[in-house]
């Protein structure tokens, strides 16, 4: 079955540069985008996912707490949070909510860790 | 010009001097990994100048249009960041930061959205690290695209009727093998001014007792 | 997308390898000059070579193994170690560039060095290795800080440019020639923007164009802070650059001041001739077009010339006045002020805005505004012809009296009326009586008829007194008087709704004021006030005496500190808005509807006021009614005592010839009868040409007594007539209105004396009797 990841962002551009870099680590899964919370949120009742990438800075909801939210909703599937904002607080805030952490600007090298440790978990939970 | 020596002491405005070169520093890095380039910055300038002297320093050096990436900051001081580049290396920039992850057509479309990215990127690692220093959070709003000459940057909304004196820093950056050079720059009223003060202290302790 | 930031390798925390990078590090900077150094931030020890240790004063031998980090402080002068743990602290948390100059202590001998450096991240971008070279730059600023100096006192700014650099390296004197902020570095651009354009600019860049060696230019700038136009002068040098390209280091330096006096010397040399030629041109057509009189005159008021505008306005030639002494022009009665104004120009004083008449060759007087200032050993004088503005104010006075009489005319018909029924009525009743037989009662009716008679006489006095053509005539003033006569006048214009209330102090002072403007302003303020209270009220007109200072006069053109009558003309009426009092001594405000006033009334009252160098203040709150003040100065001395026409013994006569003129058949049979009943021996005549053959006749005649405004021949050009054969004939005039009443000194010669119609009987008589009485005494 085809991994399906989730990538929301505001911003196309960030959405192409992650979609891009995910390409190049797994070529195979499905990417699919939205460009708030209330459109992602949506996504999971038509769609299935199985991860999803979330940028911090958005309009409206703002990533974090989309994390918290999925995280309920979806207590083992992995999310990752991307923002240049790096403060000790907001990662302090995505390890609360179980959430890894990216730094932007997204480089493979920096979202590796991240797609390969969420490869091996859906691999291990039978998908 | 230099009213600084009314409002910073010499080792508070070098602390000032240095957090500003950490995060620029990291938002360097940042933009060198976005465009696959050196990046090369200049010693941060800081000063405490009317919102015109802000202006004059800008216009002296830039005499066109320029265009800005600008994302406010808001916590126990606020303020305003800017990205700023001649509006003549807009396209260059975008180009640079979209690399070949689009086409021609594509990046003049995206134009201002590459640029909201890039100012959201570079101001971001900027303020998060000095907030990180400083061991005070700040919210940081979306970031948007501003056009007009060095007057209409920076003006701050206008609610900030103080006399306009503002903390300006100001850093220039040049992006090597391609004819991008820009200003990161900073904007602070005065009750901001002494509430980053008092910050400033506190990290000039940490300094004296951390090191040597 | 390329990964730029340095790994670090395993053997990054080795000392041996630290050392090998150091020597690199050394090979790197060209010689053996700078040490170096580089800080392992996770061990926090410090590895220095040879040479960094011998700067620092450190062993070699430690340095080289590793040190603690506080030995990169130890030897750091106090005053800087702060500022410089500040910018390692930078340094070890991320900043990418370190680049500071500081002094460290060494053997007691202090010496500044410079240390660069930069921060090397791991992959997950953490520092880890902060390292850099340090280099002794006593030397150096040694010779910065003379040439710095050195370059603020000459105000000389220097640069260097290489070329393909879109940049220039400048010193602070640089920026501050360019009216820049102080920079280490500006955009070529930046630079260039301050010349002028069409000058050359201060860095030209382009290697192929520019020939090697040596170059001074000269450009203008527009300052980029003041955008003031300097001249700079640019001395430089082109070189090869040793990593290629040319170099162009110079300085600039300002030249205005050397340019500015060379292009005024220039413009001197050239067209200095050319200069003296236009400006005696000038002065030439000045002087002969201008429609001004101008005159030069020597210190001892004698004309050296006069220009043409004294032919056309006055009639003088050159000819004329040159030689002539100034101010023998001046009307009799401005003589005293021209003296007062010009007693300090030949102390080097001047003279502004002065008017006086002027007599022209014809006899005409013109009203003429002077100013006048001495230079050298002249005195230079500029006249303007005013006579038509000042003609035009007297009228505009006289219309605004005129307006004021006409306000009153109503109330003044009705007024007559009653008066001339009091008197028909009277002697009717008396005729009637004596038709009758019965004159027990007539004397009743005739008293009720004088009563009416003299009234009528009064309210004719004032009204004409009041409407009198006459320049601003300041004389000694009895306000008590002026208001006690006025009061009448007053009650019958302010009409039964306004009842009047006068307050004047017993004691108060006398004035000095133009009796006649006096009148106008209280009567004017009077009415003002009457129309403010549609609905009756009080009003109030009061005088007292006061002191004003310097404070209360900080408003006034010409008051001086000190003692004031103040008359007060208070209302119960309307008030005024704080606007409308603004504006009340506007010429042409007016709060009355068009047509019923020409707004001129409390600006010519100001005018009076500031003319008698008094004060004026208006007090009003919207709804509380206005009071007005004028202060008037105070009178030092005597006040003149008015001929009092009511007392004193009637002489009789003993047969003295009395020559009567008077066309008018009642007032001549009157006298004529009054003469004879008192013992005079009457001559009676109805004109001058009747009175001229007895006056030229050897007919004794003792007194001539005339009307003025008779028919042919006038009262005054008879008594010319008379006087040639008659030199001391004493001559009584009787007038019921003349112009020459006004100025009564200059109307009557010696002997002569003038009563005014309408007179009671006992008056005339007293007065024939004192002036033939005073005659015999000669």
């Amino acid at each position: 079955m085809v991994t399906t990841v989730l990538i929301v962002d505001d911003s196309k551009l960030a959405r192409i540069v992650v979609g891009k870099t995910l390409a190049a680590l797994q070529p195979e899964w499905r990417r699919l985008e939205a460009s708030g919370a209330d459109e992602a949120i949506a996504l999971f009742d038509s769609e299935q996912i199985d991860l999803v990438i979330l940028d911090f800075n958005m309009p409206g909801r703002d990533g974090l707490e989309l994390a918290e939210e999925l995280r309920g909703r979806f207590p083992d599937m992995p999310i990752a949070v991307a923002t240049a904002n790096v403060q000790d607080e907001i990662i302090a805030r995505a390890r609360a909510a179980n959430a890894a952490f990216i730094a932007k600007p997204v480089t493979e090298d920096g979202m590796r860790g991240f797609v390969s440790g969420a490869a091996l978990r859906l691999r291990s939970a039978g998908r | 010009m230099s009213l600084h020596a009314v409002f910073l002491e010499e080792l508070e405005r070098d602390a000032l001097t240095e957090l500003v070169n950490i995060g620029v520093s990291r938002a360097a890095s940042s933009l060198r990994k976005m465009v696959g380039e050196q990046v090369l910055l200049s010693v941060p300038s800081v000063e405490v100048v009317s919102r015109e002297g802000a202006a004059t320093l800008i216009r002296e050096r830039e005499n066109g249009e320029l265009v800005a990436v600008r994302q406010d900051f808001e916590g126990v001081f606020s303020g305003r960041a800017l990205l700023i580049f001649p509006q003549a290396n807009s396209m260059a920039l975008v180009h640079a930061v979209t690399g070949g992850a689009l086409s021609v057509g594509e990046a003049a479309e995206m134009e201002d959205e590459a640029l909201v990215e890039t100012g959201n990127v570079v101001l971001n690692s900027c303020l998060a690290t000095m907030a990180n220093m400083l061991k005070k959070p700040l919210q940081m709003s979306l970031p948007q695209v501003m056009r007009g000459d060095g007057e209409a940057l920076f003006s701050l909304s206008g609610q900030h009727a103080d006399g306009g004196v503002v903390l300006f820093l100001y850093i220039n950056f040049a992006i090597n093998d391609r004819d991008i050079r820009g200003y990161i720059a900073m904007l602070m009223d005065l009750p901001s001014l002494q509430a980053l003060r008092a910050l400033i202290h506190d990290f000039i302790e940490r300094v004296a007792g951390d090191i040597g | 997308m390329t990964q730029l930031v340095d790994t670090v390798s395993s053997d990054a925390r080795e000392p041996a390898a630290a050392r090998e990078r150091l020597r690199i590090a050394q090979m790197a900077a060209g010689a053996g000059a700078v040490g170096a150094w580089e800080w392992d931030i996770a061990s926090a020890r410090v590895v220095a070579d040879a040479r960094f240790a011998s700067l620092y004063g450190l062993d070699p031998a430690a340095a080289a193994l590793g040190l603690p980090t506080s030995s990169f402080f130890e030897t750091v002068f106090a005053p800087d170690r702060m500022r410089l743990k500040i910018a390692v602290a930078g340094a070890l948390n991320g900043a990418e560039v370190f680049s500071r100059d500081y002094r460290v202590v060494v053997d007691g001998d202090i010496r500044w060095v410079s240390a660069r450096g930069r921060t090397y991240l791991d992959a997950e971008e953490r520092p880890v290795r902060f390292s850099g070279v340090l280099a002794d730059i006593t030397d150096q600023k040694r010779v910065e800080e003379r040439l710095r100096i050195a370059q603020a006192a000459g105000g000389i700014g220097t640069f260097q440019y290489l070329s393909g650099f879109g940049t220039v390296d400048v010193s602070d004197e640089f920026c501050r020639l360019l009216g820049l902020h102080a920079a280490h570095s500006l955009p070529v651009r930046t630079i260039n923007a301050v010349v002028r354009p069409g000058d050359p600019p201060l860095i030209s860049g382009r290697e192929d164009q520019t020939p090697l060696g040596p170059t001074v230019h000269e450009f203008r700038i527009a300052r980029a802070d003041t955008g003031e136009e300097r001249w700079l002068a640019c001395r430089g040098e082109y070189q090869a650059a040793p990593t290629g390209g040319i170099s162009f280091i110079g300085a600039i330096y300002d030249v205005t001041a050397t340019k500015q006096a060379e292009s005024r010397l220039r413009a001197l040399a050239a067209a200095l001739e050319a200069r003296i030629e236009v400006s005696t041109q000038e002065r030439d057509r000045i002087w002969n077009l201008s429609r001004d009189l101008l005159s030069i005159s020597g210190r001892d008021g004698i004309y050296r010339a006069i220009n043409p505008a004294w032919t056309q306005l006055l009639g003088y030639d050159a000819a004329d006045l040159v030689g002539v002494t100034m101010g023998g022009l001046v009307h009799p009665d401005d003589w005293d002020d021209a003296v007062a104004q010009t007693a300090g120009i030949r102390d080097g004083g001047s003279v502004a805005d002065f008017d006086c008449r002027v007599r022209a060759k014809d006899g005409d007087y013109r009203c003429i505004n002077w100013t006048a200032v001495v230079e050298g050993e002249f005195i230079y004088a500029v006249g303007r012809d005013v006579t038509q503005r000042k003609a035009l104010e007297d009228q505009l006075r006289q219309s605004q009296k005129m307006e004021a009489v006409g306000q009153l005319t109503g109330g003044l018909a009705h007024d007559f009326n009653n008066m001339l029924t009091g008197i028909l009525g009277g002697i009717d009743m008396v005729r009637r009586r004596l038709a009758e037989g019965r004159m027990e009662d007539a004397d009743r009716f005739l008293e009720a008829a004088m009563q009416s008679g003299q009234r009528a006489a009064a309210l004719t006095h004032r009204l004409l007194a009041f409407s009198r053509r006459q320049s601003l005539d300041s004389r000694p003033l009895d306000v008590r008087t002026l208001v006690g006569s006025m009061e009448d006048l007053l009650n019958r214009t302010l009409g039964e709704q306004v009842r009047l209330a006068t307050e004047v102090a017993d004691d108060v002072w006398t004035a000095v004021a133009d009796d006649n403007q006096l009148e106008s302003a209280i009567l004017n303020l009077a009415i003002n006030a009457r129309d403010a209270m549609p609905r009756g009220g009080r009003l109030t007109i009061a005088a007292r005496n006061v002191q004003l200072s310097a404070a209360e006069l900080s408003k006034s053109d010409h008051a001086t500190p000190g003692d004031y009558v103040e008359i007060r003309v208070t209302d119960t009426g309307l008030g005024m808005a704080p606007d409308v009092l603004g504006k009340v001594f506007d010429p042409f405000f007016t709060t009355k509807p068009l047509g019923q006033g020409t707004g001129l009334g409390l600006s010519m009252i100001y005018g009076f006021v500031q003319q008698s160098r008094g004060h004026i203040d208006i007090q009003s709150r919207e709804g509380a009614g206005t009071t007005i003040r004028l202060f008037l100065p105070r009178h030092r001395g005597e006040l003149e005592q008015a001929v009092d026409d009511g007392e004193g013994v009637i002489h009789a006569g003993a047969g003295e010839t009395v020559l009567v003129v008077e066309d008018d058949p009642g007032v001549r049979l009157l006298v004529v009868q009054v003469l004879e009943e008192l013992g005079y021996n009457a001559i009676e005549t109805e004109s001058g040409r009747d009175a001229t053959p007895i006056l030229q006749s050897s007919r004794a005649i003792d007194l001539m007594i005339s009307d003025v405004g008779l028919p042919g021949l006038n009262g005054r050009q008879l008594a010319e007539i008379a006087r040639e054969g008659r030199p001391g004939l004493p001559i009584l005039f009787m007038t019921g209105y003349a112009e020459q009443a006004a100025d009564q000194a200059a109307f009557l010669d010696d002997g002569m004396e003038i009563i005014t119609k309408p007179f009671a009987i006992d008056q005339l008589a007293r007065r024939i009797g004192a002036i033939l009485e005073r005659a015999r005494k000669v």
